[in-house]
């Protein structure tokens, strides 16, 4: 008499039919395996925003009357596997909802396992992913996060690779056969998806996390109101006008104090200031508000606003002077502005090791032209991946490629 | 005695000549909940910029009253209320007699405040066009409605509305095996019929985020002239179009530069193209619309069948109508010439 309790932290948007494929085919896989499951996505994530944390559910029990037991909670409290299938969430998940920033290990129990897609070591991943008060296990599968938008599916068989690898991690209600069986039948499956899920079976890597591992900073959080201390009629009270950013020069907006975006971008704008043209398109194509205006007339990008989108980078006329990079490359949310009117020789040293990594700046945000996905799949299938299928959610779509 | 002050005039906010010269100040600012890359967003930035501190918003449901001010929290600096999915229309004009009649009585100082109700294209197109289309006809209020449109119902997660285009992906509409394309109405042309069918709205236009001074001094044109105003914005949407948010300005640049959405302003019944569209109406090519098109991922399913529908439809807007792409009517001997010419 027991049960599983799984939560798939994803990207809203890009990932949410990569989501959805996840915890649907755990319930699948534990059909298969005589025991009953639920799938589910979190109320307070919709509507899911491209790029802002989102979170679905799924939990497998062995009768029905302890599946119905854990359906009666809003959203489960605990969970014994959290599968996180995007690693710059390392840093902690800023939901749809007014939560503050929650370290991504917050939900997973003592001794339950982290299980992440990454290219990256556990080492600098710990860098990262929150101290937690107990210990538990950090599961690699290596893989780059899996990114498409709403309508046209990215086909890298990551949702089956989860499955496999959760096989080898809850063998008590998954078996591998059972999840082989599911994936098999399930509509958007097929025997080389099967070799993909067994193969990460056996390739996934286990490391044992303790408590003093991980990173020590405590992370944003505020006082949320009281029902009783609520103003009348639901009002809310706006936010003041910002002010000069220095001896009456540029201008810092004031900004929501609840909601933060550290956590919503993947990617952040790096800006050489020195090559700057004071064009001003940067500032005033931004949907967030997020360039500051400096004294000197040039824009800082203020990181608790940032959510990541690029445009920035889109409309710059200066080659390489707003460059987008992938979040693993930092560790702070320093202003770049006073680093760089601190040493501008160091500034520019850092910002060139920062765009030259191609591993960094390469972007993978979804749909650009029909036929992208495979191109870029083939490409990794050249460089010794595993191949692919084409095709759209729920179906093997020839027809839609002309 | 307070009659004495009290006046209809509107604010005078002269055009920004130039990027340097647009307001440093937000009035809209960060910590909105909207998605990465987000045109409505940065629309409502703009538009309360241009607009100023003396200003209410109003905002219908929709992407931008759910994403906006949502658990308690809020980015707006000027006074906003949420007002219901249909009535943008009558908010805006309850609003604007709200405030004329304060001032009257002398209950309020008598000032000009600007009130901008925003409506999405479900709330704006589909539900609340009677409102609109009500407060377009009282002339004695000052108040402009803003429709945003990202093509669809997006904050509920994309369902089709009277304003998503021809064959779009969307999740009342997916593309199956059997029929490739469910959606096969064309978009309603909404600032067409808020100008013709509204002989005493002063000032209707389109704008696009992608031009950023152009939309905002659009929005001071409307509020100076004053009466009920009308705008309606093209968003690309990086959720519901199904593209990468990076390229959320190129796309409404696309959109204008292919002939699909028209930039214009009809003053006192006077249409005047503007920037790039202005550029295709002096005899610049458009370029085709599969350049637009196969960028979303919405369209992903299109055989050539459909871009040539899609492309002949275009062609139609800018070649027989009356007004090209604003007004769809063709006058009879026009007609005959066509024929003729067959």
């Amino acid at each position: 008499m027991s049960a599983l309790i799984c939560e798939v932290v994803y990207r809203g948007i890009f990932q949410k039919n990569l989501a959805s494929r996840i915890t649907r085919g755990i319930v699948l896989s534990a059909r298969k395996a005589g025991r009953w499951g639920i799938a589910f996505g979190r109320y307070g994530d919709s509507p899911q925003r491209n790029g802002i944390p989102a979170k679905d559910f799924a939990i497998v029990a062995d009768t029905k009357e302890e599946l119905e037991q854990n359906m009666a909670r809003y959203e489960p409290k605990h969970v014994d596997v959290t599968i996180c299938v995007d690693d710059t969430l390392s840093k902690g998940v800023e939901s749809w909802a007014w939560y503050g920033l929650q370290p991504i290990n917050k939900l997973t129990v003592p001794n339950g396992t982290l299980l992440m897609t990454s290219l990256q070591s556990p080492e600098s991943l710990l860098k990262d992913i929150h101290k937690k008060d107990a210990p538990y296990k950090l599961s690699l599968i290596p893989a780059k996060a899996s990114f498409a938008g709403l309508w046209v599916y990215r086909e890298d068989h990551t949702e089956v690779r989860i499955l496999g690898a959760l096989a080898k991690i809850a063998p008590d209600f998954l078996t591998l056969d059972a999840v082989s069986q599911a994936i098999k039948e399930s509509e958007w499956g097929s025997d080389l998806k099967v070799a993909s899920a067994k193969k990460a079976y056996e390739r996934i890597e286990t490391r044992e996390i303790k408590m003093t591992e991980g990173n020590g900073e405590i992370p944003f959080s505020f006082e949320m109101p009281k029902w009783w201390e609520m103003r009348e009629g639901v009002t809310i009270p706006a936010i003041p006008v910002g002010k000069p950013k220095e001896a009456g020069k540029g201008y810092v907006p004031e900004r929501n104090p609840y909601f933060k975006k550290y956590t919503t971008r993947t990617m952040r704008p790096v800006i050489d200031f020195d090559t700057c043209v004071k064009c001003n398109l940067c500032w005033i194509s931004c949907p967030d508000s997020v360039f500051d205006v400096m004294p000197d007339g040039t824009f800082d990008a203020a990181m608790e606003a940032c959510c990541g989108c690029g445009v920035c980078e889109a409309v710059c006329p200066v080659e390489h002077c707003v460059t987008m990079v992938n979040e693993q490359a930092f560790d702070d949310n320093a202003s770049q502005w006073e680093m760089w009117r601190k040493d501008k020789a160091a500034y520019k040293t850092w910002l060139g090791t920062k765009i030259a990594d191609k591993k960094t700046t390469v972007r993978s945000h979804g749909f650009r032209f029909r036929g992208q996905y495979d191109q870029e799949l083939k490409a990794e299938l050249d460089s010794g991946g595993v191949e692919i299928t084409a095709g759209i959610p729920g179906e093997n779509a020839a027809h839609k490629t002309v | 005695m307070a009659d004495a002050t009290f006046s209809n005039a509107t604010q005078v906010l002269e055009p920004f000549r130039g990027i340097k010269k647009v307001t440093i100040e937000e009035y809209f600012t960060s910590g909105h909940r909207t998605c990465q890359g987000c045109e409505s967003a940065l629309i409502m930035k703009l538009m309360v910029k241009a607009a100023g501190p003396r200003t209410i918003v109003l905002g219908s449901t929709g992407c931008m009253y759910v994403a906006n001010t949502t658990y308690y929290t809020t980015p707006w600096v000027v006074p906003w209320m949420h007002t219901q999915l249909g009535s943008s229309g009558s908010a805006a004009l309850g609003t604007a007699a709200g405030l004329k009649a304060l001032m009257k009585k002398g209950k309020m100082k008598a000032e000009s405040i600007n009130v901008i109700a925003f409506c999405g294209d479900g709330g704006g197109a589909d539900m609340g066009l009677n409102g609109i289309s009500a407060t377009l006809t009282h002339k004695d209020y000052n108040c402009l409605i803003l429709l945003y449109d990202n093509e669809s119902y997006a904050n509920t997660d994309i369902q089709l509305s009277g304003m998503t285009p021809y064959g779009a992906n969307t999740t009342f509409s997916p593309p199956g095996k059997v029929i490739r394309n469910i959606h096969t109405r064309w978009k309603k042309n909404m600032a067409g019929m808020m100008a013709a069918g509204h002989p005493e709205c002063r000032y209707v236009a389109t704008v696009c985020g992608s031009y950023a001074v152009e939309m905002m001094n659009k929005v001071r044109r409307a509020l100076t002239i004053g009466g009920p105003t009308f705008i309606h914005s093209l968003d690309p949407c990086p959720k519901g179009w199904d593209y990468d948010p990076m390229l959320s300005h190129e796309m409404g640049e696309l959109a204008i530069e292919t002939g699909l959405f028209p930039l214009y302003e009809v003053e006192d019944g006077v249409v005047k193209y503007y920037g790039k569209t202005k550029a295709l109406i002096e005899g610049r090519k458009r370029k085709p619309v599969r350049e637009y098109l196969l960028k979303q991922g919405r369209f992903a399913h299109f055989t050539e069948e459909d871009l040539g529908y899609f492309q002949a439809k275009v062609d139609e807007m800018w070649e027989k109508w009356e007004i090209p792409a604003v007004i769809p009517f063709r006058r009879l001997d026009a007609s005959k010439a066509a024929l003729e010419v067959k």
